[in-house]
């Protein structure tokens, strides 16, 4: 951390400075202000809050879809990645494009969009329905929209892990008298496979955050298809502001224990990657 | 045999990467590819690994036939120049890995383990990662790897080619350990000369998807057959020569040959002269070889144990020295020559000095093709065509010059008289109206190979091959040869007999055929395809160039009777090469 070490960019200082200040200003003061608003609340009236079957309800969609959301991504997401990587197809760049589709339309648009096609009557939707199967207005619906929205993360943390897969390790493997299935589990996995916890990192953490497509789809029936977020809003609506920063906070510590513990796990990942372990 | 290919051809894109190749490999042999990048070696190497399927040919190993074998059955160790190390595997895992595959118990993994680590100098290592080792030591880690199964057959891709020179003496030296205490068949792909030299059993020099000669290392060095393996192997100058009864003419100076096989009749040749070959002295008494010529010191350079000159030759000696590609890839017309500490001793040179050139030995290439001389009726005409495409790439590729030749009367039909001077090398003229009788008259005075090039003429895919007469059958292989290992194209044998379809039955023009591509393939290292047509001879063969573009044709013949009248179809303003070989009927 030498001040003299040479750079483009003016300063040790004055760039320290600048990212303290972004930070404070854009995230930790507008964190420390939710925090102390609920915090101003009295005790029973946070737990009453907090715990009300409504809201334990909202947590478990919230999470739960997120968590299958990102799971769906990681598996799909790799597919994907892997077509994109390894052949040369006829329209190989549109589709590349289009992955990133989901980042650049109002997520209320894609919420649209779902529950036309999978409504009663849209155009899946209409197939789904005498199968018994129904999907929007149910929680399998939720997970629907929130798969959409986070699958470009997934995408993006894999490819890059991906390209640096080399020919010549599957070639080696080969020669060595590994079959497919044996080369994917002993030598592509675990090469792409903090890639992947970085995918599923990204695509939770967007998931839980999402909101603008869900709530067209999700019916948002209490206790069944409200997730956490819409639950903020009708307290807000209703200027509960302490109550709707009381649930933020659970979400914040929520989400926050979960980044955490797949960070220590990638650490403890590269750790035994780079420096070695006995196996 | 350990390794067995026959015909083994590999195409990308319609583009022969590796084309027509076979060669046999014998148990325990350290065999080197050698190549330029881009010569199909390493996609050679890959095809016997089983990674890359073949379009076409056989692969055997140890007599078992596996060409349509996967590599995961094929048992060969293959070694690559980026080491594929499984980074996130110890060496220990990496070493075992395949005797993992292969359900092996823990004890006997870690038996084998242990005798690999010693075989390859990393006793000790068994827990270490990829990521704390050197270079060199991955690469060991590899080769230690890749003999776990107990290949029959190692394969090194370019494995030294990440490692600075120190460790790879050293590896080169440890892989040749290991390679005579196993016994083990091995073929190592380089692109780096002295490391075939080092290791090799016999050499394979590839070059544009044809393997062009195998031999010793000393054999391929002392006596190439082709000029690109006169020129890769090592430094080489060229030099145009004449073959005579006494021996080698260059610049008016006779040398004789090192193979004494008496000139039939006298032609121009293509010599060798190994910069370590030539001798200079102050003056031409001084000089204890024949001499040569004249010349200037133009650069003089310093490498340790040798010294390294160019001397630029008199140019009233008017000496045929074939230019080589200089260091920034410019053809340059000086004489290379290298002398060693004694040499210097005994006569320190510096640029610009003036000294006497004398050539200790020479070698002469076997091939027919030495040098193009553009013939026309007028002096532009013949300019103009020597500058086409097609001639100047052909030129480049085969190290050699463009000459140019008036023939006033070429145009005048039925014109009498004789040639203006003897002919050399390959004669070229233009494509065109009459192009048939211009091509008797040449052929008539005296022409012995007569490329007849249109213009804009694209470079050929395919090289299609015939004679009319017995007499030619030996000329227009070798020349084939030749043009064929200048030229990425496939080799097509044309056999056409007389009649309509009841050739299947014609017994002794078959065993023309296969007698024809066994000679190739014996005395001329060409792989060629075969084809069966039926009808006249000229007819068919124009039909054969009408059915598919970028085609030349080689044919070869004796009698030039009513020459101009057959050959008109083929010849008259037709859109391909043609390369006429005439030799007569003795």
């Amino acid at each position: 951390m030498s001040l003299r070490a040479p750079s483009v960019l003016p300063g040790f200082g004055l760039t320290f400075g600048f990212t303290t200040f972004f930070l404070s200003a854009m995230v930790l003061l507008p964190l420390a202000a939710m925090v102390l608003a609920a915090g101003s609340m009295h005790w029973s009236d946070f737990v009453h809050v907090v715990f009300s079957a409504r809201a334990l309800g909202s947590y478990k969609l919230s999470f739960g879809a997120s968590f299958l959301a990102a799971s769906i991504n990681v598996v799909f997401g790799f597919i994907i990645a892997w077509t994109l990587v390894r052949y040369e197809f006829p329209g190989r760049k549109l589709i590349d494009a289009l992955i990133d589709m989901p980042f650049a339309l109002p997520t209320a648009v894609s919420g649209i969009a779902l529950t036309t096609v999978f409504a009663q009557s849209g155009w899946i939707g209409r197939y789904l329905e005498p199968l018994g199967i129904k999907v929007a207005y149910t929680w399998l619906g939720v997970t629907l929209a929130l798969t959409l929205i986070s699958m470009p993360f997934a995408v993006r943390a894999v490819q890059p892990a991906l390209l640096e897969v080399q020919r010549d390790l599957e070639d080696a493997a080969e020669t060595l008298g590994a079959g497919r299935f044996y080369v994917f589990r002993r030598i592509i996995l675990p090469t792409v496979l903090p890639a992947l916890l970085t995918g599923f990192t990204l695509s939770f953490a967007r998931a839980v955050g999402e909101y603008g497509s869900v709530i067209f789809i999700a019916g948002n029936l209490p206790m069944k298809t409200e997730i956490t977020p819409l639950l903020i809003v009708i307290h807000l609506e209703q200027f509960d502001y302490q109550g709707a920063a009381a649930l933020g906070l659970v979400m914040l510590v929520m989400s926050f224990t979960v980044l955490f513990a797949i960070n220590l796990l990638q650490a403890w990942g590269r750790r035994r990657h780079l420096l070695g372990a006995n196996s | 045999m350990s390794i067995t290919l026959d015909q083994v051809t590999k195409h990308y894109g319609g583009v022969p990467v590796v084309n027509d190749v076979s060669l046999d490999i014998g148990d325990g042999e350290f065999f080197v590819l050698l190549g330029p990048s881009g010569s199909g070696k390493s996609t050679l190497l890959r095809a016997i690994a089983g990674l890359t399927g073949v379009d076409h040919g056989r692969i055997a190993l140890h007599g078992r036939d596996v060409t349509h074998v996967g590599a995961r059955k094929r048992g060969v160790g293959l070694v690559f120049q980026n080491y594929a190390l499984f980074r996130h595997m110890t060496v220990a895992d990496n070493i075992e890995f395949a005797l993992r595959v292969r359900h092996v118990r823990g004890k006997v993994r870690r038996q084998r383990r242990q005798e690999l680590l010693r075989l390859v100098a990393l006793e000790g290592m068994d827990q270490r990662l990829p990521a704390q080792l050197s270079g060199g030591q991955q690469q060991r880690v590899a080769v230690a790897r890749a003999l776990a199964h107990k290949p029959e057959v190692l394969l090194l891709d370019e494995p030294f080619g990440a490692l600075d020179a120190k460790i790879r003496e050293e590896l080169r030296r440890t892989i040749r350990e290991v390679q005579r205490e196993l016994g083990i068949t091995t073929v190592l792909v380089t692109h780096d000369q002295d490391e075939a030299f080092a290791m090799a059993d016999r050499i394979g020099i590839m070059n544009l998807g044809r393997l062009l000669e195998v031999g010793a290392p000393h054999d391929l060095y002392s006596r190439p057959a082709t000029r690109f393996v006169a020129t890769f192997l090592g430094a080489a100058n060229l030099l145009l020569a004449r073959r005579t009864t006494d021996g080698i003419q260059v610049a008016g100076t006779t040398i004789a040959a090192g193979d004494r096989t008496p000139a039939v009749y006298e032609h121009e040749v293509v010599a060798v002269v190994r910069p370590e070959e030539v001798e200079i002295a102050p003056a031409r008494a001084a000089l204890a070889s024949n001499y040569l010529a004249g010349g200037v010191v133009d650069e003089v350079v310093f490498t340790g144990a040798l010294e390294k000159l160019r001397v630029r030759l008199d140019e009233a000696a008017q000496t045929p020295l074939l230019a080589h590609s200089g260091a920034d890839g410019e053809s340059v017309e000086l004489l290379q020559v290298t002398r060693t500490q004694h040499e210097q001793r005994g006569f320190s040179v510096a640029p610009g000095q003036s000294v006497a050139v004398g050539v200790r030995r020479v070698h002469v290439l076997p091939t027919p093709l030495s040098s193009f001389t553009a013939c026309a009726a007028t002096p532009q005409l013949a300019q103009e065509l020597s500058r086409e495409p097609l001639l100047m790439e052909l030129a480049a590729r085969m190290k050699t010059r463009i000459g140019t030749r008036c023939e006033p009367k070429l145009g005048v039909a039925d014109a009498e008289g004789e040639a203006s001077a003897d002919f050399v090398g390959t004669t070229v003229i233009a494509s065109q109206t009459d192009c048939a009788h211009r091509a008797e008259w040449l052929l008539r005075r005296g022409a012995r190979d007569l490329l007849v090039l249109p213009a804009g003429a694209a470079a050929p895919q395919r090289v299609l091959i015939h004679w009319m007469g017995e007499a030619a059958r030996s000329a227009t292989l070798a020349v084939s040869a030749s043009v064929l290992r200048h030229v990425p194209a496939e080799a097509v044998y044309v056999g056409i007999f007389p009649g309509q379809g009841n050739g299947g039955r014609d017994a002794p023009g078959i065993r023309e055929l296969l007698d024809a591509r066994s000679e190739a393939q014996a005395a001329h290292g060409l792989e060629m395809r075969t084809e069966l047509r039926f009808g006249e001879v000229a007819e068919e063969l124009a039909r054969r160039l009408a059915e598919a573009p970028a085609q030349m044709l080689i044919v070869g013949v004796t009698d030039l009777a009513r020459f101009a009248e057959r050959f008109r179809n083929l010849l008259d303003g037709g859109q391909w090469p043609v390369l006429i070989v005439h030799r007569d009927a003795p």
